[in-house]
C-alpha cells in the first residue's frame, strides 16, 4: 500500500515528505498535488523506487482450454 | 513606527488553506480584496498593501494590520518587526506555517481518499497517509 511520510517541524513550519511504495513516474502525481500545495520544492530528488519498473506477470492460457 | 518586513521565503500556495491556518490561530477575521491598504497601530495608513489583511482591531491594541500579498507563487507575508516580535510569542510565522502544513496534509488525505495517523516524535510532528 502506497504511504506518504510527512514530517512537520513546529519550530518552523518546515514539512517535509517522502512518498513510499509507488514507482516509477506515478510518483510524480503526488509530486504534482505536493507542488500545487506548497509551491516548488526547497529540494527533491527521487528514490531508488522511481526507477523501479512496475512489474506484471503476464497471464497466459493454455492453449486448447477455455 | 514599525516597519513592515515582507517575507519572500515564506509563501502560502493555497489560499482556502492559508485561511483554515489563519482560523486555527484565532483569526476567522480576514479582509480580502485588491491592493488593499495597510494600517499602522495609530491608524496611519503605510504605502504597503495586500490582497488578504487581518486588521489590528483583531490582533492587539498596539499592533499593525497584518496582509497577505498575492503573488503568481502564492500568499507572501507582511507582518510589521513589533508584529514578528510579540505574536505567538515571536512565533507566529512559524506558528503559521505549522497550521498550514498541517491542513496540507489534511488535503491531500482527502483528496488521495487517504487514511492518515498522526505522532509526535520529539519535537517533530509525523503524519503518515496511507492510500
Amino acid at each position: 500500500m502506497p504511504e506518504i511520510a510527512f514530517t512537520i517541524d513546529p519550530a518552523t513550519g518546515k514539512l517535509e515528505l517522502h512518498v513510499k511504495g509507488v514507482r516509477g513516474p506515478a510518483c510524480d502525481d503526488v509530486a504534482k498535488l505536493a507542488r500545487e500545495l506548497l509551491g516548488e520544492p526547497g529540494r527533491a530528488h527521487n528514490t531508488p523506487e522511481y526507477y523501479a519498473r512496475s512489474w506484471v506477470q503476464p497471464r497466459v492460457r493454455p492453449k486448447g482450454r477455455r | 513606527m514599525s516597519k513592515y518586513l515582507v517575507f519572500d521565503d515564506v509563501i502560502f500556495r493555497n489560499r482556502a488553506l492559508l485561511l483554515a491556518a489563519l482560523k486555527d490561530l484565532g483569526y476567522p477575521e480576514v479582509e480580502s480584496g485588491d491592493h488593499l491598504p495597510l494600517y499602522g497601530y495609530q491608524g496611519d495608513r503605510r504605502p504597503q498593501t495586500a490582497e488578504l489583511v487581518i486588521r489590528r482591531q483583531h490582533i492587539g491594541p498596539a499592533s499593525n494590520d497584518l496582509g497577505f500579498r498575492c503573488t503568481p507563487d502564492g500568499y507572501l507575508p507582511i507582518v510589521s518587526e513589533y508584529d514578528v516580535r510579540t505574536l505567538a510569542g515571536g512565533h507566529f510565522l512559524a506558528k503559521l506555517r505549522t497550521a498550514y502544513s498541517e491542513h496540507v496534509v489534511q488535503e491531500v488525505t482527502r483528496r488521495l481518499h487517504g487514511t492518515a495517523r498522526r505522532t509526535v516524535e520529539g519535537s517533530l510532528i509525523k503524519i503518515t497517509v496511507r492510500y
